[in-house]
């Protein structure tokens, strides 16, 4: 127990709850999703004097985002990257018209421009070059659109923009595109913890503010900043990690404010027993003793004292006990993790708990069903389907996620022993004493 | 009060849920003196009032139920239903993409038997606000008195209106909107005045007909909302059971019992017919399989039932007014 135990602090880019804010727009430094004309999402750190490259979409000027409101549209205007919003276009209202492809050749030869011919053409004239008047070259030379249906027309316009436009849409960071972003692209870091059962997660365990909760992360930090932003910096937050050091990567995504990071405590899982020394042969020097050091050493010792220090207001957090839930996503088997953290979760409060893999939950279950600690137990899994919605064209999505994990979620209670039996007992024991003594 | 913030002990004048086994809550109001009688016994309320929450409180006969602590989640299980309500699986996830958050401000309309209200109470406390408006009166009095006896009314202001006629009578405030309506299309235009209008706000219709689905998006389309899309949630239970690792070589060793067993039933009746007879064998007998042998495991299943169906979701992005947001000047 003598290694660093830094924690990998989360600069806070600001100390406003965006909530608050009357003017909640894009900050310098602050993390952003880019949705791109392809559907793509890009994660991007909008480092001030910087310009930000969007591959084959263009590069813009960071400095022209700052200030500007989430959520719309921006285009590129220029090689010098300065950008401005434009119109969304929603879904554009399309009739129908006799046209249907019984006359349409699928043919490779049915577009006569090439790709060469496209670039010739955004070379020798880039400003002449832009999206629409490029989309208007293809459709001129593609020798069957007209003979498209309205709705293959547009579906052909709409791909072609997916290529050619500059255009990109700031997403703010929040629990739900935060929990998307990352369950798209990379579902095993956030142990494959889908969006709709997070949100059970939270309300199984009543996650609100001015309240204190238990929180055992495995997922990188996604499970831990969903708390956090439910909890909006009032109330605590333990989290019992890990390693030396917690690792909660997905907390920088959420650009959280100084008083929601604040609310954040974490300890490694051996300092969760009371016997366990918080450090191993550090000792706290006079004033003197740390004048004497030299340069170095009291760098070295200014460090690890300011660790020491942090340790033992987490430990005292946690000791104070009475949490207002226990919260669970983690790789190791439940048990072991409810005989050491269930004493430090008051009455009445919930337990939750999720895996990925339902054998992890199922002996856990059992027991908690049969135990007289727990009651409400019970193990869900969620089924969640996207549809698309357009005019005539309602359905659901083609492709869609299969599984969610399952909950395994209860209620902290007591075995309170029947005071009525104890006092019927104690009465037969003292008729018991008081006939003995008579005799 | 208990609703507003957890406590550890049982006040007079908490609302306390009773867990009366199998899964069975009661909402029940502490009173001094009162007893709650149910059917595992009589149960005094004055025994309640300083045990702490979580705690088993027995009756005479020595029934026993647990005092938990109210939720929205538990009210959700518990309030007298008053119209068809909202359920964990739709609330949470609405809750998650409407971004709320506390210091969120919503509009929510119907209320309806408020279970969706105590849960957005609770997700935008302290210093969120939620707007719920219901066109049935009685049902706007009775959900104004239960926040007022729960400890809500300073979250939420609820108003007694038609809004498909009448609109919200609100502009610039919400971040979100949530629609329980027949015909949501009818409120989108005065919702869209509503959202604070500089920054992107979210909306959520629920409706339990496709058709429903459709003209509230033609309605969102023709309003400027952008990413439409709709979603429908469920929630089924796993349940988990200890069962015996029984074998084939189980099944042959019972068929040899059972044979073995009326070899040695027919040996009998033939001896206390003919006198013992020195050349018939005696049967051997097999002793059938002992099931406290026979190790356990532990395995989980679907239940057999689950909600098909409770409403489609119909979400949709406001976007910040472009008036007033001229873009940065170059270098």
């Amino acid at each position: 127990m003598s290694a660093a135990l830094e924690t990998a602090t989360v600069p806070a880019i600001t100390t406003e709850d965006d909530i608050s804010e009357d003017f909640p727009h894009i900050k310098a430094d602050q993390c952003l999703f880019l949705t791109l004309p392809s559907g793509n999402v890009k994660q991007i750190t909008l480092k001030p004097d910087t310009k930000i490259p969007l591959g084959k979409f263009g590069t813009f000027k960071a400095n022209a985002l700052i200030g500007q409101p989430f959520g719309l549209t921006y285009q590129i205007l220029n090689n010098s990257g300065d950008i401005k919003p434009v119109r969304n276009t929603a879904l554009e209202d399309i009739e129908s018209t006799e046209a249907n492809n019984r006359e349409i050749f699928d043919s490779k030869d049915a577009q006569k421009l090439t790709h060469e011919d496209i670039e010739k053409m955004k070379r020798e004239f880039p400003d002449e070059a832009d999206e629409e008047s490029i989309i208007k070259k293809i459709i001129e030379s593609h020798s069957s659109f007209e003979k498209k249906t309205e709705w293959s027309k547009a579906k052909y316009v709409q791909r072609k923009k997916k290529k050619f436009s500059k255009e990109f849409t700031p997403m703010r960071p929040t629990l739900y595109s935060v929990a998307e972003y990352f369950f798209e692209r990379n579902p095993e870091k956030i142990g494959f913890l889908r969006v709709d059962t997070l949100a059970q997660i939270l309300n199984f365990a009543n996650v609100h503010a001015e309240a204190r909760y238990l929180v055992v992360d495995d997922t990188q930090g996604l499970l831990i900043s969903a708390v956090a932003e439910r909890m909006g910096g009032y109330g605590q937050i333990m989290g019992i990690h890990d390693g030396l050091s917690s690792n909660y990567d997905v907390l920088r995504y959420h650009n959280f404010s100084k008083r929601v990071l604040d609310t954040i405590s974490t300890l490694p899982w051996t300092m969760v027993d009371k016997d366990e020394p918080t450090s191993d042969g550090w000792v706290e020097f006079t004033e003197e003793e740390f004048e004497a050091l030299t340069d170095r050493e009291k760098i070295n010792y200014t460090r690890r004292r300011k660790t020491v220090k942090r340790i033992e207001a987490a430990r005292a957090i946690l000791n104070e006990g009475g949490f207002d839930g226990l919260i669970v996503a983690s790789q190791y088997l439940p048990m072991s993790i409810l005989d050491r953290l269930l004493p430090f979760v008051a009455g009445s409060r919930p337990v939750v708990i999720y895996n990925i893999n339902k054998e992890v939950l199922i002996d856990a279950f059992l027991h908690m069903r049969s135990s007289n600690e727990y009651v409400g137990v019970q193990m869900t899994e969620s089924w969640l389907r996207r549809y698309q919605v357009l005019p005539g064209r309602t359905h659901p999505e083609m492709t869609t996620s299969a599984g969610g994990g399952y909950i395994l979620s209860a209620y902290r209670t007591f075995d309170t022993p029947n005071p009525h039996l104890e006092a019927s007992k104690s009465e037969e024991q003292s008729e018991a004493k008081k006939a003995k003594t008579s005799e | 009060m208990s609703f507003r913030k957890y406590k550890r002990y049982v006040e007079e004048g908490d609302v306390v849920a009773i867990h009366m086994g199998r899964d069975t809550l009661k909402a029940v109001t502490v009173v001094k003196d009162e007893i709650q009688s149910n059917k595992l016994g009589s149960f005094p309320h004055n025994d309640w009032i300083g045990r702490e929450y979580g705690s088993k409180v027995y009756s005479k006969k020595g029934s026993f139920v647990y005092l938990l602590h109210p939720t929205p989640e538990l009210w959700t299980l518990m309030l007298p239903h008053r119209t068809q309500i909202l359920y964990l699986a739709d609330i949470s996830f609405i809750s998650a993409y409407l971004e709320l958050k506390p210091g969120s401000r919503m509009i929510e309309s119907g209320t309806g038997s408020a279970s969706f209200s105590h849960s957005i109470a609770r997700t935008i406390a302290p210093t969120g606000h939620l707007f719920s408006f219901e066109y049935h009166e009685e049902r706007a009095n009775l959900a104004r008195q239960e926040f007022k006896d729960h400890g809500l009314d300073d979250l939420i202001t609820l108003t007694h209106r038609d809004v498909c006629k009448d609109g919200f009578g609100l502009s610039d405030t919400v971040n979100a909107v949530f629609l329980d309506l027949p015909a949501p299309w009818e409120a989108v235009e005065s919702a869209k005045k509503a959202f604070k209008q500089h920054r992107t706000g979210k909306i959520c219709t629920f409706s339990p007909c496709i058709e429903q689905v459709s003209k509230t998006v033609a309605a969102l389309n023709e309003h400027k909302f952008v990413d439409i899309t709709m979603f429908e949630c469920l929630i089924r239970n796993q349940e988990v059971y200890s069962v015996k690792k029984l074998t084939v070589d189980h099944a042959i060793q019972n068929i040899r019992h059972m044979d073995a067993r009326r070899k040695e039933n027919k040996a009998k009746a033939k001896r206390s017919i003919d006198e013992v007879n020195e050349e018939e064998p005696v049967p051997v007998s097999v002793s059938p399989v002992d099931e406290d042998d026979i190790p356990d495991m532990t395995i989980s299943r679907t239940r057999l039932e689950m909600k098909g169906h409770t409403s489609y979701l119909t979400f949709a992005t406001f976007l910040p007014v472009e008036a007033g947001t001229a873009p940065a000047a170059t270098e």
